[in-house]
């Protein structure tokens, strides 16, 4: 059981209910998306590019197998317009002429045999005019090559508060470091998968694994020329999405529509195998950062410059909003006044890079906390003193202008973090024996961080969500959300704050499966804005509710037992026929954000976090091995501690994968490593025990003081393992991510 | 082997299986003065658990033990674990038509070549996956086998020089039955590395034996398994079983490494292996 600092006050909301799906999950009978059976279903394929950049002279069919007996889809196919609608409208369903990247879909095959279609996908022959590919940052920017726009830049970003360049002079110490995070791949245990029917008069349905089935319904509707209330898109039960059932799912999604569409309606199922799901989805951003500070010997920052640069690949897809979060998170929790922060995302002939657990703050934390670890070090003050004199305190200014409102507690976060782990009595012992010791040096270090909770900036405005909750016939309630439960416990938090606020039993809650024929569009399910942004829609649903039982004389005013609601729920069902009630998103008071400028509130609602990880290094093998890691955070109210608490813990493993397994090999942009045998993910044997302790600060606009809390652990890891590492080797930074035993064994000798 | 694999990489299709594990005589384990008999279809677990092989032959108790998981283990046999086919990317890929395909480019020499080989890569850089093969190495076991009658190990692993088809001396349609190991005495020990705790191949394996005699190992041999296209003996002979001693003949033993451009660490796990394995045969002797 996770420890919560305050005693909650409320029936359901920081209590611990059975999760809503768990039962079916535990028993085998939750129906994933290949479970599913459809009469006469064809099974899809996706034949894909074999190289990084060219022009499409021919397609083939060899000789030999029955192509009569298939359906073939190519870009010609295509009812309506060959493009992704999303942030920008350049990646197509299907490559018409031109590849971009490796595994670029180009043809598709259905057959009633999955073995038959398997088989076939190797059987076609796609010629190309090869065309020179650019494959790095680097070679992005140095031109001669554009592929996008003037200069290969998708989007640029500048936040600038003071003037740094006039502090460097004056500094008495300045420290530059470069820095490298690679990229990652999601790894959701169940594979991308969708299955469609689709024709010209029944419209197009889709069911598959997903996070965001309004995304999928946004892309499938200019596919087929076809208006909102023709194309309807259902969620199946998700093993798991971080990110990469974001916007990813539309692909295979309009895939099988265009190829049931072409096989005259019959269902078409499209299921990844694991191989060909790690080679061809998105993976997250690589990010390379330059970082200048400058300090007073006594360690105050002066200034701060940083420089990140994200690879996007070769379409735009979301990386103009990820590389904004990284922005927004480049300057970390501290108080400094003259920061500049200069991004960009590039163009690169890989497939593109995509949403991922922490969208774009993990990339840019890490360099701005191993960077003010190393100049603690360079300074000779305690790693945890120097963030101690330029803490983010009340009424201090961040980069982009916003003013902090409340005390953000990350000094009492960090004391409780350093207790918590021993830290102080660890550095010491730790330098203590790395003196003695030869053969296993030991490492602790901390990070501390903010995580923007919701869309960024005017994000959620122009989302403009909306959800709802209905009276079931037998006196229930049912939430109305597009919002899909991927492993997150969605269903079950929404029902508690219902539950809650209708003073009602948690048990009559219900959840209706997201199916955009049936639920309000509530917004995607990502940027840590489930819990407390749709919460508080569907907590001021449920007020709106239990305002409209009592106003119609159904209910009284001051109080109710669970089988008076029914009652009462009974009496007005019977009068009107139905009670839905939605609500849709306002904006907090005081909150704006200027887009233009990037100056304003960049998130309502922040979560803080300090993180302290502890290792050792065999200096034989040269293993790093994580002994043990404390997780201290203040997430606003807490709804459901053992839920919170395993997300705390899954993002903590997911990011020591990041930082000391994870190595993505690329080849012509292209994942190689596209097997679990090949791409080292840690297991249960290489986690430590991962301690996690909650503050609660309630947030006034968060459903009974909730804030979000889903991305915040992929943020503070990495960089303390990396700081631990450079703790245990004696000062020496790895300024790159993976370190890898072989990195560590390159650094040293 | 591991055929399911090999059929769901589209790198094998045959035509026809034949299920073996109806056959009881392929399995069980007797141990007795003479040596240990193993059934080819004696699982993993069986073998890891089993207090006689543990006593006398502790190398393969711990091999077996330290392959895959509880699961596999408990399904796994040693039979198809000492045939398993190369864990190279390139050849479980059906896209790469390399040497062990009948292909004419052995693609990891200049592409993705952590896991690869250190000795004997100059034409296939493959290494042999088996744990349960590096003890038995060690352990001088005899392969049985229903057509030729009995292999010694040390002739039952090929390199690729002389066949690149295929990994050991079994002609076509000959069977593995038993393995024999004969009881010398002999002291051992094995001891991989691999880049997470559980569910993972080797990076680099060693298992250790030798005679002992006062403060000398006789007979000391160091069996390196995923360094080589084969289970990668290296005979030291008599050793003085001082750290010094064992430390010297690692660096001598790894000294001919031909290491590729992203496994020169492999050679710095080989030397560790050879030294850590060799050491607790040593301290088997205080």
């Amino acid at each position: 059981m996770p420890d919560v600092l305050t005693t909650p006050a409320y029936r359901w909301v920081g209590h611990n209910p059975p999760r809503k799906e768990s039962l079916e999950k535990v028993t085998g009978s939750a129906k994933y998306l290949d479970d599913l059976k459809f009469e006469g279903c064809l099974h899809g394929k996706t034949v894909r590019s074999t190289v990084p950049h060219g022009r499409i002279k021919k397609i083939s069919f060899e000789p030999g197998v029955p192509w009569d007996e298939f359906t073939v889809v190519t870009a010609r196919d295509i009812p309506g317009k060959n493009v992704v609608s999303l942030i920008e409208l350049d990646q197509p369903f299907l490559a018409d002429g031109l590849v971009r990247h490796m595994a670029e879909p180009v043809v598709l095959l259905a057959h009633p045999d999955k073995g038959m279609a398997e088989k076939a996908v190797k059987r076609v022959h796609i010629e190309y005019e090869e065309l020179p590919a650019i494959l790095t940052i680097e070679e992005s920017l140095a031109g001669g090559n554009i592929q996008y726009g003037k200069d290969n830049i998708f989007k640029k970003y500048h936040i600038q508060k003071g003037d740094p360049e006039s502090v460097w002079p004056k500094a008495d110490v300045v420290i530059e470091g470069e820095y490298w995070t690679g990229p990652q791949e999601q790894l959701y245990i169940e594979p991308q998968g969708v299955v469609a029917v689709a024709s010209p008069t029944g419209g197009v349905t889709v069911w598959g694994s997903m996070q965001c089935p309004f995304y999928v319904h946004k892309g499938l509707k200019p596919l087929f020329n076809l208006p909102d209330d023709r194309v309807r898109v259902i969620y199946t039960v998700t093993g798991g999405g971080f990110g990469g059932k974001e916007e990813y799912p539309t692909l295979p999604a309009g895939h099988a529509a265009l190829l049931s569409w072409k096989a005259g309606g019959r269902p078409v199922k499209i299921v990844y195998d694991r191989m060909e799901d790690m080679w061809a989805t998105t993976k997250r951003h690589p990010c390379k950062t330059r970082v200048k500070a400058a300090f007073t010997k006594d360690g105050k920052l002066l200034a701060l410059k940083v420089d990140a640069t994200m690879d996007g690949g070769a379409y735009v897809t979301l990386s103009t909003v990820v590389l904004s979060r990284g922005t927004l998170h480049a300057f970390g929790p501290y108080a400094c006044d003259h920061v500049v922060i200069d991004t960009r995302a590039v163009f690169t002939n890989s497939p593109p890079y995509g949403a991922f657990r922490g969208f774009g703050a993990p990339q840019t934390i890490f360099p701005l906390e191993l960077h003010l670890h190393r100049a603690a070090c360079e300074l000779g003050i305690e790693p945890h003193e120097l963030r101690r004199r330029n803490l983010l305190h009340q009424g201090d200014r961040m980069a982009t202008g916003q003013v902090m409102q409340e005390e953000t507690g990350l000094e009492g976060l960090m004391w409780k973090a350093m207790d918590e782990s021993k830290y102080l009595e660890k550095t010491k012992a730790y330098r203590e024996h790395n003196r003695s010791s030869t053969r296993i040096k030991k490492g602790v270090a901390l990070a501390l961080f903010f995580h923007g909770a919701g869309f960024t900036g005017s994000g959620e405005v122009f989302l403009d969500s909306k959800a709802g909750l209905e009276l079931t016939r037998d006196g229930a309630v049912r939430i109305l959300s597009a919002n899909t439960e991927i492993g997150q416990g969605s269903f079950t938090t929404h029902s508690q704050i219902v539950a809650e606020e209708l003073r009602i039993p948690y048990e009559m809650v219900e959840v209706a499966v997201p199916d955009t024929a049936v639920v309000p569009n509530s917004g995607p399910t990502v940027a840590s804005r489930t819990c407390m942004v749709v919460g508080e829609l569907l907590r001021r649903a449920a007020s709106d509710l239990k305002e409209v039982l009592v106003k119609s004389g159904a209910l009284a005013g001051n109080g109710h037992t669970p089988s008076e609601f029914r009652a009462a729920a009974g009496k007005y069902l019977q009068r009107f026929g139905e009670l839905k009630v939605y609500s849709k998103y306002k904006p907090p008071p005081d909150v704006s954000w200027d887009d233009k400028t990037y100056t304003g509130s960049a998130y309502a609602a922040y979560a803080w976090a300090c993180y302290v990880a502890d290792l050792e290094i065999d200096m034989a093998t040269y293993q790093a091995q994580m002994k043990d890691f404390v997780a201290v955070q203040e997430v606003g109210r807490v709804i459901h501690p053992v839920i919170a608490a395993g997300q705390i813990e899954g993002g903590v493993a997911q990011a020591i994968g990041w930082a000391l397994y994870e190595d993505v090999a690329l080849k012509q942009g292209v994942m190689q490593n596209c097997q679990l045998t090949n791409y080292i993910l840690p297991t249960t044997a290489d986690t430590p025990p991962i301690r996690v302790f909650f503050y609660e600060n309630p947030y006034q606009n968060g459903p009974f003081g909730a804030k979000g809390l889903g991305e915040l652990p992929m943020d503070g890891p990495a960089p303390a393992i990396a700081a631990a590492v450079a703790f245990a080797l004696g000062d020496r930074i790895i300024p790159r991510i993976p370190i890898l035993p072989e990195t560590i064994l390159d650094a040293i000798s | 082997m591991d055929l399911l694999d090999l059929m769901k990489s589209s790198i094998r299709a045959p035509g026809r299986l034949v299920n073996l594990l109806t056959i009881d005589e392929l399995k069980g384990i007797d141990v007795d003065t003479s040596g240990a008999t193993i059934g080819a279809l004696a699982t993993l677990a069986e073998i890891a658990d089993h207090p006689d092989l543990a006593r006398m032959f502790p190398a393969l108790a711990l091999a077996a033990g330290h392959a895959a998981t509880p699961q596999v283990r408990n399904v796994a046999t040693i039979g198809g674990n000492i045939l398993q086919r190369p864990r190279c990317w390139y050849f479980r890929m059906a896209q790469y038509p390399c040497l062990k395909k009948g292909g004419d480019t052995c693609f990891a020499m200049d592409g993705e070549n952590k896991y690869h080989a250190i000795f004997e890569n100059s034409l296939c850089a493959m290494v042999h996956p088996s744990n349960t093969a590096v003890a038995l190495l060690a352990l001088d076991a005899v392969v049985r086998t229903a057509g030729s009658g009995e292999i010694p190990i040390r002739k039952f692993f090929v390199t690729p020089d002389q066949d690149i088809l295929r990994e050991s001396a079994l002609a076509e349609g000959e069977l593995v039955t038993q393995l024999f190991i004969p009881a010398t005495g002999a002291r051992s020990h094995y001891l991989e590395f691999r880049e997470r705790q559980s569910f993972d191949w080797a990076l680099v394996s060693a298992a250790a034996a030798a005679e002992l005699e006062g403060q000398t190992l006789n007979n000391a041999r160091v069996v390196l398994g995923s360094v080589a296209p084969i289970p990668w003996r290296i005979d030291l002979g008599e050793i003085a079983a001082t750290d010094e001693a064992l430390d010297r003949a690692a660096d001598e033993a790894v000294r001919g490494a031909t290491p590729l451009a992203k496994n020169k660490y492999k050679v710095q796990l080989a030397r560790t292996a050879i030294r850590r394995s060799l050491r607790e045969l040593a301290r088997a002797t205080e």
